[in-house]
């Protein structure tokens, strides 16, 4: 018994950690490491093939897949003009022919190029001039963006007193440094996905300490406009194919909630080029790929696709470097950008 | 009792957080931008950010999985099998493999520095034989003097030219090298280095002769990277002749928790609303969130050094040391000339004892103490880092130290003594985070901004007049359990409770409490990219 007192600690210790790593744990801590060492052997493994078969493979690469295909799988990402008519859920059109597409491949920003979806002929380039622009023409006087053209015209911040925003932590931002506190509705929360959009409760309720579910709070008000943003958070599990399932039947239940809201979603911010190339998963190649899956659902009549990233990417493809600390979110004095984005792009109901 | 209630009350706070707490933890360029100490000090050793998660920490940190549960255990099981005899040896190649997988190249560097060091030392803290001295007297009786001063002068230039190496070889890397390529711990282990040499040189200390323990003294990981600078006299004894029990091993790991989950619970918790601060902009910031994002920051920069060094400390007390203590409750003190004989003390002592002192002190008049003390700060601030702001921050501390020291002398009567020193601490605390922030931001624009925010003197755009609110709602909690930790009350209850089984299984809890937090915030991709 006497060794027991002596190891006293050390038998706690070691006991609550077997706890913890076979229960709460369920031994992950070991998978990186178990990883790495099966990284070595398998490069080991191939090298040994190599120099038997002489065949130069290389390593195998763990890379995920490029991005930009597998996406929407048809799109060509040279803006040669062609590709097959693609079905999303709001059931988008194919454009006319070549005609619109280059165009949009030659005003764009060129890291646009993959992110903008066929029947979304709205997406104005190079938006960045002050507002007064006549309602129903482009930014720059752009002849005919497309059949399907949306006609979008200039709001001041009275437009969003019925909107409701929700999203992740940019949304947060936008409802701290937009302005429009007490104008309009945040249902935003930092680290919000797209799974736990409607179960998370994350709704203040007025006089009351507790908070409600997203879908409890849309039951119970009426927003004639929805603006989510939403999708970053969950690049670092599952795939494009799941987001997107997840994503479309959010969008469905929210048109099930909100009858006769006009809902605009607004296409993943990207960050800045640095950012993206840190090599972890959130990269700005990912976010144009779901944001071009993002845009198909948009039908133009009561969904709307708005891809803020115009406002404020630059030409290296990501954000602007002066308008973001950290490469992911942006300076409360540069929300402004944003807003003043969604501000001209409002449908006149 | 009421003790335990408060610790699992915290604990359950902590634990059962809102999303709000983990908020932007993944802000920057990266996971949980943890032990940023080194970073925000502009410590450019270790400016490549300090990485959270496992995989991508470019150097191994104490606080991160990979070093909890795997360097460290495998570690102390070789270090318990091999032999006494050997037991230094052990403890250097684990130190090198500890530091070679920050820095694969960068260990020849440290090693060829130990060596050339050694052979300085060998010199340096050779005496003359008292039959050498008989022997020159008889035959030399008239040149004994010029011999003497032959022999004292050779010693002086090597004594000299080996302070010049390694200084020379820490400004080059610090100022003068391109980029990011800092040695990592080379300020540090500089310093040690030097304390060594110039201990021999003033004959206060004996040559250490077997390389082993000289490198061993140098190059032992608790104390490598950031640890607290120990002068070879506390460990000479201990290098020969340590023991590896049961109790130390023990009482080791408990002090390494209380470190653990100062770092992991406290200090990068609070960092997160400096974070925000940072992520909202300077000039978007009002004026009640900058001052709650400089004490966050103050907090944040006490905890996560303080909870390295009292991991330094344990892991020492494992292994058989008994490193110096770097931190006595600073945020306690009455001004700042006691701030810094209680923050990082370690490196006072070394500014001390090795500038202020050959200075002259304080007692070489009143202008001349002024001068050694703008002098030390001066250099202090150098030592920390090549920007200007760091300058602007040693150069103000001189100043206010410089302030106390003239407005020491007032006597007070007996009756204002007790609210002056209410007041001095009040003072002190809204003091020194204005100098950490002169520490924290490089970039003297920015920092202007910052310290016009505070004063109300820069115009802020497109401020949230009520961010300061939700900033409260979010941190209070953890601002009020930072207060509590920073009183020797914390050391108190540790003290009392350690050997206790209760406080055993509490401390079991808060170290599997911190892995878990480490797992959270760096493996699991669904936290990690939890914008």
């Amino acid at each position: 018994m006497k060794w027991l007192k002596k190891w006293c600690f050390l038998i706690l210790l070691a006991s609550t950690g077997a706890v913890y790593l076979a229960g709460v744990n369920d031994w992950q801590v070991c998978a990186g490491p178990k990883a790495v060492v099966k990284g070595w052997f398998d490069g080991l493994a191939s090298e040994y093939k190599n120099t038997a078969d002489g065949s130069g493979d290389g390593e195998k690469g763990n890379r995920p897949p490029e991005g930009g295909l597998d996406g929407f799988g048809n799109m060509l990402s040279d803006g040669a003009g062609t590709w097959l008519p693609v079905n999303g859920v709001g059931g988008v059109e194919p454009p006319s022919g070549s005609g619109g597409s280059d165009l949009r491949q030659t005003s764009d920003e060129t890291a646009e190029g993959d992110g903008m979806a066929p029947g979304d002929e709205t997406e104005l380039p190079e938006d960045d001039l002050p507002g007064g622009e006549t309602p129903g023409q482009g930014a720059d006087g752009q002849t005919d963006p497309g059949e399907t053209g949306v006609s979008y015209v200039t709001v001041e911040d009275d437009y969003f007193a019925d909107a409701v925003f929700i999203g992740d932590s940019r949304t947060v931002g936008m409802s701290e440094y937009g302005g429009l506190e007490g104008i309009s509705t945040f249902y935003a929360s930092t680290g919000l996905s797209v799974h736990k959009m409607f179960t998370a409760k994350i709704v203040p309720v007025q006089g009351q300490k507790k908070k409600i579910t997203v879908e409890e709070a849309l039951q119970e008000n009426t927003f004639s406009k929805i603006y989510l943003m939403i999708g970053i958070n969950e690049m670092g599990t599952g795939t494009v194919d799941t987001f997107m399932e997840k994503y479309e039947s959010a969008v469905a239940r929210l048109q099930e909630l909100q009858p006769d809201a006009v809902i605009y979603l607004q296409g993943i911010m990207k960050v800045t080029a640095k950012r993206s190339a840190q090599g972890d998963y959130i990269t700005n190649e990912g976010i144009e790929e779901r944001n071009g899956r993002i845009a198909q659902l948009a039908d133009n009549k009561k969904i709307f696709y708005l891809d803020v990233n115009e406002a404020v990417c630059d030409e290296t493809g990501g954000m602007i470097e002066d308008y973001t600390h950290d490469g992911v979110h942006l300076k409360g004095r540069y929300i402004e950008v944003w807003k003043q984005y969604l501000k001209e792009h409002a449908v006149a109901l | 009792m009421y003790i335990l209630y408060y610790f699992l009350r915290n604990c359950y706070v902590f634990v059962t957080a809102d999303k709000t707490f983990l908020r932007n933890i993944l802000l920057s360029n990266h996971p949980v931008q943890a032990t940023i100490y080194y970073r925000e000090r502009g410590e450019h050793d270790h400016i490549r950010s300090l990485k959270q998660s496992s995989e991508r920490c470019e150097y191994m940190v104490f606080s991160s999985i990979e070093f909890l549960l795997f360097f460290l255990p495998l570690f102390l099981i070789l270090y318990g099998l091999t032999p006494d005899k050997y037991k230094n040896v052990t403890l250097l190649s684990g130190s090198l493999v500890f530091y070679a997988l920050g820095e694969p190249w960068f260990v020849f560097l440290l090693m060829l520095s130990v060596f050339i060091n050694y052979f300085f030392g060998l010199h340096l803290g050779r005496k003359v034989k008292k039959k050498e001295k008989d022997n020159l007297q008889e035959i030399f009786d008239l040149d004994i003097e010029y011999n003497q001063r032959k022999i004292y002068k050779r010693r002086r230039r090597l004594f000299a030219a080996a302070v010049a190496l390694n200084l020379g070889l820490l400004g080059f890397f610090k100022y003068c090298a391109p980029g990011d390529t800092i040695p990592l711990g080379i300020s540090f282990y500089t310093f040690q280095i030097l304390s060594y040499l110039i201990d021999l040189f003033r004959g206060e200390e004996r040559r250490e002769t077997s390389f082993i323990n000289l490198a061993t003294y140098i190059v032992m990981f608790p104390q490598l990277i950031a640890g607290p600078i120990v002068n070879y006299g506390e460990v000479r004894e201990a290098l020969k002749h340590r023991e590896f029990t049961a109790a130390g091993l023990q009482e080791g790991l408990k002090v390494f928790t209380m470190g653990l989950v100062s770092k992991v619970l406290l200090a990068d918790r609070i960092g997160l609303l400096w974070q925000e601060a940072q992520v909202a902009g300077f000039e978007s910031i009002s004026t009640p969130l900058a001052w709650l994002a400089a004490a966050a920051y103050s907090l944040k920069l006490y905890f996560d050094f303080y909870g390295y060094s009292l991991m330094a400390a344990g892991l020492g007390t494992m292994l058989g040391f008994e490193l110096p203590c770097n931190f006595k409750n600073p945020y306690m003190a009455v001004s700042v000339r006691d701030f810094y004989r209680c923050w990082h003390m370690t490196l006072g002592r070394w500014f001390r004892r090795y500038v202020y002192i050959p200075l002259g002190g304080n007692r070489r008049g009143e202008l001349r103490t002024i001068f050694n003390l703008a002098a030390v700060w001066g250099l202090t601030a150098l030592w920390h880092g090549s920007t200007l702001n760091f300058l602007v921050w040693g150069l103000m501390l001189a100043a206010l130290i410089i302030t106390e020291r003239q407005l020491a002398r007032i006597r007070l009567p007996r009756a204002l003594r007790l609210p002056a020193k209410a007041l001095s601490h009040i003072y002190l605390l809204a003091v020194i985070p204005v100098t950490w922030m002169c520490f924290a931001i490089t970039d003297t624009g920015q920092l202007r901004l910052f310290l016009g925010r505070m004063f109300g003197t820069a115009p802020g755009m497109n401020v949230n007049l009520n961010d300061w609110r939700s900033a409260l709602e979010n941190y209070g909690i953890l601002f009020a359990a930072g207060f509590f930790a920073c009183t020797p009350a914390m050391e108190k209850i540790f003290k009392r409770f350690k050997n206790h089984v209760l406080g055993m299984a509490m401390l079991a809890v808060l170290f599997w409490l911190c892995v878990w937090r480490l797992q959270v915030e760096g493996q699991n991709p669904f936290m990690y990219s939890n914008f």
